[in-house]
């Protein structure tokens, strides 16, 4: 092993970092302000991923112009679904075994119609760019990894913004931070939980589409996937957006470094085995850690 | 303080009480002797093993409030364990009690980091933890890996014999469920359900008290799991580890009505049967389905078939007196 080759993990690990905090970013806005697991999420990333594929296939849209379509999309079936659904199932400060069962059946749902309409049959979408490559020195850079990570980055700078730079991001951290203070302070929850529901599923899905194109995928597609954006958002502290960019560095860092030690038939026990390391050493996730050592000093 | 006697609500039921499940049991015992073809007895066979893993799943996600969505993983070890038991000449009996030795021994890994947190931590580690046996069991060696493992069947087949363990094993189950619903133990579970603060500061011990709702429910399943690999004589990492194995326990008794003690059992024979029609014509519709009816379910009917009769029996009854009155 020497140290191009480790550079070169380090520079792969990175790049899917930030497809990994895409990905997991739509579960904590929806887990901070609404309290909810969303265990559809894996759903959402599915259909994003066969949105893409569609355009692609029956359209000839570019699968970058693509997710960049799945965004309202997804924001529409999100806000819809919030008024179907979410909106009907009691409030709670805590996660409740009713939202948790209710978006599970969703995702059976989600699953299923998936299996309907496209089969199991594996899909790829490949375009010019899938195996193209190029090099800086004696580092290789996958074109559509890196395309993506910039995809990704762009997402999540963009929610960075409207999070702290408009009235919207105020409230919806406002809700994250104390529901009911929120409200006294007059806050419209129901309005901002069905928007913040609807950015979530806008984010799965985006982050679906993002992720086709990387792997082949079936409508089971999420299932590995959400298991994944849990290990991170648990990493991150459930509630922080910083965390969620710790969590997802450190996820794709142990995943692509772990290659050399562990048989990769064994890889999927790598996100269960960190999370349970997580829950056990730092219940309250990096950035707990963080907020303890701000408190000390 | 007076000791006051229990309330007949929470004490075990009388013998008027208990008499119509006893005469279900009597007649569930008698049905191979009117020699009905092996295909109902094998539809009876699957259903009872579906009611064991169903009311076992309850006592932890139903009584303590604690989803799963894992039991395969006690399901799939116990059905590994018995064939591997019985390929060994270990008898029947205590394959399946070595079977439930190990499925605790995992409820343990499994619950030990995860049930010192509460909230959603413990129901999504449980999608990891059954992902992970999965494919952990798929790469196995000794276990036969992804091409399953087969029992070396000894003797002729009975198909009656595997109906009365799994007869046995069901009435155990639910005997069991009764025992601790009725119990200090089962009230603790109750009480950690409805508020986990109030419940401990009233000496329930909630981290242990789940711990121990997890193992015998782990048990059960596994012991559930092992009557019906003995039954197939070959199991199969994606059949008895795979996700849908998991959706169904934790269906089963979401259906029939969480929380109580012949909701599980009603969800179960339901899913048992209608599975058995979906399942060969329409793969992944039976699924879609469930699915759809979680939705619905949680959104109109929390307490699922059993709630929706004890609906329309008191919708009846108050119809009926109104007629009377009127």
């Amino acid at each position: 092993m020497n140290i191009v080759d480790l550079l070169n993990l380090l520079v792969a690990a990175v790049l899917l970092a930030g497809v990994y905090a895409a990905m997991s970013v739509g579960m904590t806005i929806i887990y901070g302000v609404l309290k909810i697991v969303n265990l559809a999420h894996a759903g959402f990333l599915m259909l994003g991923a066969y949105f893409v594929y569609e355009l692609y296939n029956r359209l000839h849209i570019d699968p970058l112009l693509g997710v960049v379509l799945a965004f309202p999309v997804f924001f529409c079936i999100g806000v819809a679904l919030h008024w179907l659904l979410i909106r009907r199932i009691p409030r709670s400060d805590q996660p409740t075994l009713s939202s948790l069962l209710l978006l599970f059946g969703l995702w059976l749902v989600l699953q299923n119609l998936g299996y309907l309409i496209w089969g199991n049959s594996d899909r790829a979408i490949l375009t010019h760019r899938t195996f193209s490559t190029f090099q800086i020195g004696p580092i290789i850079f996958p074109t559509i990894r890196l395309v993506v990570f910039a995809a990704a980055l762009v997402s999540l700078a963009g929610l960075e913004f409207v999070l702290h730079r408009t009235w919207f991001g105020r409230t919806v951290r406002a809700l994250m931070q104390n529901s009911d203070a929120g409200r006294i302070a007059g806050i419209n929850v129901e309005r901002t939980a069905q928007t913040a529901f609807g950015i979530g599923i806008a984010f799965a899905g985006t982050a679906g589409a993002l992720l086709a194109m990387m792997y082949s995928f079936t409508p089971d597609f999420g299932g590995s996937f959400l298991l994944r954006a849990f290990v991170i958002i648990v990493l991150g502290g459930l509630e922080s957006f910083a965390g969620v960019a710790i969590g997802a560095l450190i996820l794709a860092l142990v995943e692509t470094f772990s290659i050399l030690i562990i048989p990769s038939g064994y890889q999927p026990a790598i996100s269960f085995s960190l999370l349970v390391l997580a829950l056990v050493i730092l219940p309250n996730g990096v950035a707990g850690l963080w907020n303890k050592r701000q408190r000390w000093t | 303080m007076n000791h006051t006697p229990p309330s007949s609500k929470h004490s075990i039921p009388s013998l008027a009480k208990s008499a119509p499940p006893l005469l279900l049991l009597a007649i569930l015992a008698l049905i191979p002797l009117a020699t009905p073809g092996p295909n109902t007895i094998r539809l009876l066979f699957v259903s009872l093993v579906w009611v064991t893993a169903s009311v076992a799943w309850n006592i932890l996600g139903g009584f303590a409030g604690q989803v799963s969505f894992g039991f395969a993983v006690f399901y799939g070890l116990g059905a590994y364990t018995t064939a591997m038991s019985l390929n060994a000449g270990i008898d029947r009996l205590t394959s399946l009690v070595l079977a439930a030795i190990v499925a605790i021994i995992a409820s343990l890994l499994i619950g030990l980091p995860t049930f010192r947190l509460r909230g959603p931590y413990f129901a999504i580690a449980t999608i990891g933890v059954s992902e992970a046996v999965r494919v952990v069991m798929t790469n196995l060696s000794f276990t036969g890996g992804a091409s399953g493992y087969r029992i070396a069947e000894k003797g002729a087949f009975n198909q009656h014999l595997h109906f009365y363990m799994a007869l046995g094993l069901a009435a155990a189950a639910v005997a069991i469920s009764i025992l601790v619903r009725y119990s200090k133990f089962g009230l603790a579970l109750i009480a950690i359900h409805e508020d986990e603060d109030a419940a401990s500061d009233l000496g329930v011990n909630p981290y242990g008290t789940k711990l121990l709702a997890h193992a015998l429910a782990a048990a059960l399943t596994a012991a559930a799991g092992g009557v019906y690999a003995g039954y197939s004589a070959f199991v199969h990492p994606s059949g008895v580890f795979g996700f849908d194995i998991s959706v169904a326990i934790l269906l089963m008794p979401i259906i029939g009505g969480v929380g109580t003690i012949w909701g599980p059992v009603i969800g179960a024979v339901v899913y048992g049967l209608v599975q058995e029609e979906l399942i060969a014509s329409f793969p992944q519709f039976h699924l879609l389905l469930y699915g759809a009816l979680l939705i619905l379910i949680i959104l109109f009917e929390p307490g699922g078939v059993l709630g929706l009769l004890h609906r329309s029996f008191h919708y009846l009854r108050a119809r009926r007196r109104i007629a009377v009155h009127s």
